[in-house]
Formats: C-alpha cells, structure tokens, sequence
C-alpha cells in the first residue's frame, strides 16, 4: 500500500521532471545536480535549489529596483547582478530563465531601458514558473519519501 | 536552516584552513587537492563545493576576494590551486588573480557566466590558468588538477635551467639526488618527485643548464623571493622605472643564474602593478579631504601628482610638508611639486603618521622608519605599491600569523599583520639607534616573514594590515611612549585574520595619536570596508585624539571611503584594541551607517545597523584565529545577524573597546 504509494509519487515526479526538460525549462545541468546528491549530502538538491531562490529573488528585487528608478543609469551595476544571476541559474540547469538573462544583458548592454524593462518581465516571468515547478517537485519528493518510508532505509 | 547550510564534515571534505592535507597529496593524486574556490554567487560555491568533494580534493569555499586572500596568505603552502569567479563585488577576479600570482604563485582557474571571446580572452591575458563557463560541470574540475602539475614542472625546470639561488645551493651542496628529491618536496606528489630526481642526476653542477633539455624548457620561471624582489626594485629605480629595461637591471641585480627573460618577465608584471596602483591612485583622487590625512597620503603616493595635498593640507589633517615629504619620500621622486621641508625621514614619518599633530619628531617613527627605508634603500621601491590601496590588501592579509618578527628581518615585503606590530615596535626602537634602514626596506609594514614576493607591502598596507596595525597601535597609544604592548601584536594578530582590512593601525608609534595610524606608512586602506574602520580607531589612548577620522579612510577601497571614513571617526578609537574581531564587529555596526551615499560593495551596503553584522558574516570574517574554519557558511543571508557565532568575533561593543584604551 505504502509502496504503492511512494511508486505512483515518483511516477508523478518523473512525469513532472520530464515534462520540464522537454518545455526547455530545465536542462542536464539539473541532471548533474541530482547526481551530485548522495548519503554524504542527502538533501543537496534541495538545498542548493534553495539557496538559488533565496539569492535569486534578492538579484531580482534589486534588478527591478533598478530598472524602476528614473535616474537610473548604472548599467554597469546590473550587469553585474544580470551576470550573478545568470550564472547561479545556469548552473542550476534552469535553462529559460538564463536564455531570458542573455537577452537581458543585450540590452543592457545597449543601455536600452525599455528592452531591460522588458526582460525583466520575462526573467520575472520565467523564473516564477521555474519556482512554482520545482516547489511541485520538491512535494512530490517529500510525499514520496514519506510513503516509502518504512521501505527506504534512513539517511543521516 | 543553518543546520541546513553546514558542510557535512567530511575528512575528504572541507578543510578548515589547516594545512594537514599535505600527507594525503602524495599517494593518491590527484585526490586530496586542496582547492580554495571563491564566488560570491553562493549557488555556484555550493554546487562547486559538493563537485570538488566528489572529485575527492580538498575544498575551501569563500564567497568574498579579501578574505580569500586573507587565507591564502595566511595558509601559505595551504593550497594548490584556486578557483574565483571573474564578477565580484569586493574585488575584482583578476585582481585576485594578480595578487595570487605574484604573492603566492598558484594557479588560478577563472570562473563566469559570461562565455564570450572576449571575457575568455581577458581571461588569458590576465594569466588564469584556465577559463571555466559557468555552467560548471563535474568533468571539468576533474582535470583542474592537470594546472597544478604543469606549473610544478614548469617552475622546477626552470630552476634548474636558470639556476636560481636556491638551486645553486642545493647543487653545491652536493646534489646528492636523495636529499635534493626529498628536499624539494613539493606538495609531496609523486611525479614530481620522479621528475625532480630525473633532473638532478642529469645535472650535477650549478647553474646554467642550457644544455639539460631544450625541447622541454619553457620560459623559467624564478621564485621571486623578497629579497630578489628587493634587489630588482632597488635596480629598477635605480634606473628609473620608465627607462628600466630587464638587460640594465640584470646587470645592476648582479644575480648568478637569472636570466634576462626572467626579469623581463618580472618587470612586465611589475608594471602591471605599477599601473594598477597608479589607477587607483586616480580614483582616490577624488577622495574627500576629510579622510584622514595621513592615510589618503599614504594612498596617494602611489600616484604622485594625484595626490592632492593642497587639499590634505587644507583639511589640516597633515600638514603640507609632511604630507609633501612623505609622499615625495615614498615615492621616491623628487618632490618636485611638494613644498619639502627638510625634514627627517622619520620625523616625515611619524608626522604623516599622527596626522593631524604631525609631529615632527623623531620618536620612533617605527612607521617611519620602513617608509623612510623603502624610499631610501629600495628607492622608492614600489612607490606605487606604497599607494595600492587596493592591491596592498593582498598583501597584508593574514599576517598575523607570520612571526613577529623584528623590522629588519621580516624582510618581507607589507604586511601589516601583528608581526607588523612587533616590527614596528622593533622599528622604533631600532629607529632610535637609526641605521636601520638598510634592513628595514621591508616596508613600512614590516611584514614578517611573509615572504611575498612582489608585494608592494612597503607602506600601503592593504586593509588587512590595516587591521593588525591597528590593533597594534592601539596597545600603543595606550603605553605612550613606544612602549609597544606585545599585546597589540597579538591582537594584531586576531585582528588581522579577521577583519580583512581592518584598521591599519600602524604599529603604534610611541607617542602621538595613532590616530592616523592609517599612516603608518601608506598602509592603504584595504580592500573591504569594515577592515578599514577599525583601523580608524587606533587612538584610544590619547585622549585628545582626534576622531580617529580619516585613518580609516584609506584602508577604504576608495569606493568606499568617504562614508565609512566619517562613521568610524565617531567611534574613538576604541579600536584597536582587543582583537580585529573586536574590530570588526566595531567596525561593521558602524559600517550599517556608512551605507547611504558611499558606494559600498554590495555586501556592505546596508541600512540597518544590524546588517553589519550579517555582512560580516557574509563575508565569512575569519572571525577568531586561524583556527577556524575557512569555510563559509554559505546561507549566512539567511541569518541575518545571528551567527556572529561562527568564527566571528566575540561581541565587543564599541564601549568594551573603548574602555580597553580608556587609561
């Protein structure tokens, strides 16, 4: 019953997961990533997925802050926030949110306000529905290890 | 949550900064490789971090430059190879590589998210190693050990092609292959090893070994040791840097077994470095004069001309000819545009030294004396150096943990660290007796031991030195008279580890309000902000003391100065005391006031006043003693103030240091 359980939550996750790959939103990096977890780190990949979040939206406020500010001029400045935050999410495997950050960083560099007004909404835009999914699956995960609980044995 | 962050302990794993993974190297190689990898991007660090320990090195994560190389210098031989991100707010990537490359020669791979030609050229002509695009992935870092190798051989190649001293010696004394093998145990891998003996029996005599292997020889590569480093500023101003060319300072160096490549190749950094400071020195130009006098000479001198001493003098922090003296001296140049008085060196010293007073005297300018002895001796020797504010700061990280040392034997260039403290103190008292200058080159900072080769450690004391000289000074304004506390030295020495760029204290020079200890010689400010604040306390002993001011200011990378400068002024030199840690903490509540209206590196930049504290964190404060974990927590974010734990520093209130200096 347990078992069943547990099988049919990572079916859901794996649907999910390939339903990700295949949208473009995530690619193999995040692959390396689930490779990357072990009993020595048993959690990694939420705990970095985590991290990203945290300092993502960090990046992103301080982007729109940016962006917002009639004088703004310092597109230097973003761009190294642009640049901080394409490399944590390419290192993720989030793969649209970083292509949105090329195109960011174009008009940036083009000190084009408008087009960075722009791609900051898709960045915003991708970035909220790479959250939203990888929320999903981190549940599906915890409900998974939670039905296969009595089967899995227990990480330290 | 910080549960959460914690790295598993792992003996693969993390290391704390200790240096024990030496035994390990040899037998499993590449595995144990001990890899300092700094980003500021904590996503990245992590994934790197769990990349590295599945590729079983030894990882050291940083997510802050001055700090990085605060450990690097402070765990000298601690590591083989080093990993940075190119985009980081408190320091430059190739910067650190710069300062990496000159001070302790590892390879260094560069990291970012940017993919162009164009950054990965930059990449190149900087001197990385290699180039890594982020995404990172685990098959990449496999190989970064390949770097560690090739550079290993390089250099023992080159030593045995040019003979540099310490082959020659190993020679005569009689290559016997064992012990020179044995001898030359580097990072214990094995194939050097092999290769080392290969070498050794081929040749038996010294020096020129042209002959050896012409296919494999490679551009040699010297070790620029402190005292060749010396030897060739002294020739190169002797000749003048704009007409010094590598045949003419060949023959002036008088070296056996250097070899006109190797000094063209040094030269050619060396004016890189040379420019950058003189960069700098642009930039600070537009410092409020309202920075410590003394400090902002100190930083100036490195651009002569840039410096505005009209405007120094006018905020009276210095008085002109001091300021004018001293930057003349230090830079070695005629003071063509100062109004010179002739003044002691020392005194010169000293005055800049005190600031404001600008006392002329000839007490023990500790300071004094290596600056007096930089200009004198190595000619001005890294004029510039003197200046880097930004580039001291490498240079004077960690040295705390070098000996004490007296002045005259750390021979080693900057370093501000506690060893500085005792240098200076040594200083003074040598100073008393004079002619020591010859051997007090060093810098200002005497830096112990720290063998760094190229380091402009003469007077700009980067914010690291800062720190251990304020902490130095402080003691000493207490005692007054040159009375050097050994304890400053040791809190120095806390001092230094922690706070990178803390206040620069300049070893205390006897009397006279350290105030401007920031003077000390130039110690630049360093490259963080905090540092540099506690360095603005040194004065807690006199109670006159002006607000303690402008010292910080230099250590300020210029960016930051203004707006920390002014706060740290407020907190009466309370600092230097204790330990940088209690610096730090100083420094950092202040530093929260400090954010609007300078341009702090992001990490500082903060409104609360609490948010010092978290920065600090942040910024992975060594915190503590070398002890401590190198490693970074890496969500410190996440708690905002609360782990002051970790290696931080113990909770000092500006009132607790105050009291320390209270008489």
């Amino acid at each position: 019953m347990l078992g069943l359980g547990a099988d049919r939550l990572r079916a859901d996750m794996n649907r999910l997961l390939a339903l990700l790959f295949h949208q473009g939103v995530l690619d193999e990096q995040f692959l390396q990533l689930q490779q990357l977890q072990d009993e020595t780190s048993p959690n990694f990949v939420s705990e970095v997925v985590n991290i990203y979040f945290h300092e993502s939206e960090k990046l992103l406020r301080n982007l729109r802050g940016l962006l917002m500010d009639r004088e703004f001029s310092d597109y230097k400045k973003m761009g190294i926030h642009l640049n901080q935050f394409m490399g944590s999410s390419s290192s993720i495997g989030a793969k649209r949110v970083r292509n949105v950050c090329v195109a960011f960083r174009a008009a940036s560099e083009q000190n084009n306000r408008a087009g960075c007004l722009r791609a900051l909404e898709l960045v915003e835009h991708e970035y909220c529905y790479l959250k939203n999914k990888l929320h999903e699956l981190f549940q599906l995960e915890q409900q998974r290890v939670l039905a296969a609980g009595v089967r899995y044995p227990i990480q330290n | 949550m910080a549960a959460l962050l914690k790295v598993p302990p792992q003996s693969s794993g993390v290391t704390n900064g200790s240096c024990k993974a030496d035994v390990v190297v040899s037998d499993q190689f590449p595995a144990g490789l001990r890899v300092l990898v700094v980003d500021d991007d904590v996503t990245c660090l992590r994934i790197l971090e769990q990349m590295l320990r599945r590729c079983l090195y030894h990882v050291t994560t940083c997510s802050q430059a001055t700090i990085a190389l605060n450990i690097l210098r402070e765990k000298k031989g601690c590591f083989d190879i080093v990993l940075s991100d190119v985009h980081m707010p408190d320091m430059d990537g190739y910067k650190l590589l710069e300062h990496v490359g000159l001070e302790m020669d590892l390879p260094v791979i560069m990291m970012s998210a940017d993919g162009r030609t164009s950054a990965v050229m930059r990449g190149i002509r900087h001197g990385a190693c290699d180039y890594l695009i982020k995404p990172i992935r685990e098959e990449e870092l496999k190989n970064i050990w390949q770097h560690v190798v090739r550079k290993k051989w390089n250099e023992n190649k080159e030593h045995e092609h040019s003979g540099s001293l310490e082959d020659n010696d190993r020679h005569k004394r009689g290559g016997e292959d064992a012990e020179y093998a044995s001898s030359v145990n580097e990072g214990a891998e094995g194939i050097l090893k092999g290769q080392k003996k290969r070498r050794d029996s081929k040749e038996e005599d010294d020096g020129e070994l042209e002959n050896e292997d012409p296919s494999t020889s490679k551009k040699p590569r010297v070790v620029w040791s402190v005292e060749l480093h010396q030897q060739f500023v002294s020739a190169v101003n002797q000749l003048g840097i704009d007409k010094a060319v590598p045949k003419r300072i060949l023959e002036l160096m008088n070296v056996p077994g250097l070899t006109r490549e190797n000094v063209a190749s040094h030269l050619q950094k060396f004016r890189l470095y040379l420019k950058r400071l003189s960069g700098v020195a642009q930039q600070q130009g537009g410092i409020p004069n309202s920075f410590c006098g003394p400090v902002e000479s100190n930083v100036k001198l490195g651009s002569l001309g840039r410096f505005d001493i009209q405007a120094l003098a006018a905020s009276g922090q210095i008085p002109p000819q001091t300021l004018a003296a001293l930057q003349a001296e230090l830079l070695g140049r005629p003071t063509s545009n100062l109004v010179l008085p002739a003044m002691d060196q020392p005194a010169l010293l000293q005055a800049s030294l005190q600031g404001p007073k600008c006392i002329p005297v000839e007490h023990g300018v500790a300071f004094g004396q290596p600056l007096v002895k930089c200009q004198t001796n190595i000619s001005k020797h890294f004029p510039p150096t003197v200046v880097s504010t930004e580039d001291v700061p490498s240079g004077f990280g960690a040295w705390p943990s070098n000996s004490l040392g007296t002045v005259g034997t750390s021979g080693s260039l900057g370093g501000l660290s506690a060893q500085n403290n005792n240098i200076l103190m040594d200083m003074l008292h040598q100073q008393q007796q004079q002619h020591q200058q010859q051997q007090q080159q060093q810098a200002v900072i005497p830096e112990p031991s720290r063998s760094i080769n190229v380091q402009p450690s003469c007077l700009v004391v980067p914010s690291r030195t800062s720190a251990s000289f304020q902490a130095a000074n402080s003691p000493a304004s207490v005692n007054q008279n040159c009375n050097f506390n050994r304890n400053a030295v040791i809190d120095y020495s806390l001092l230094t580890p922690q706070s990178n760029n803390s206040s620069l204290s300049v070893g205390q020079i006897s009397d006279g309000d350290l105030k401007n200890t920031t003077v000390l010689g130039g110690f630049s400010a360093p490259g963080s902000i905090s540092p540099s604040v506690s360095s603005c306390s040194v004065n807690a002993g006199n109670s006159t003391t002006r607000p303690v001011q402008n010292s910080t200011v230099t250590f300020a990378t210029p960016r930051q100065l203004p707006g920390v400068v002014s706060n740290i002024c407020d907190i009466q030199g309370s600092y230097g005391a204790r330990s940088g840690e209690v610096l730090d903490q100083g420094l950092l509540r202040n530093l929260g006031f400090v954010g609007k209206g300078t341009s702090i590196p992001s990490r500082f930049a903060v409104d609360e006043p609490e948010s010092p504290m978290s920065n600090l964190n942040n910024g992975k404060v060594y915190g503590e003693n070398e002890g401590n974990r190198v490693k970074q927590e890496p969500n410190l974010d996440y708690m905002e103030n609360a782990r002051v734990g970790v290696p931080m520093l113990p909770h000092f209130t500006p009132n607790d240091l105050m009291s320390v200096f209270s008489d």
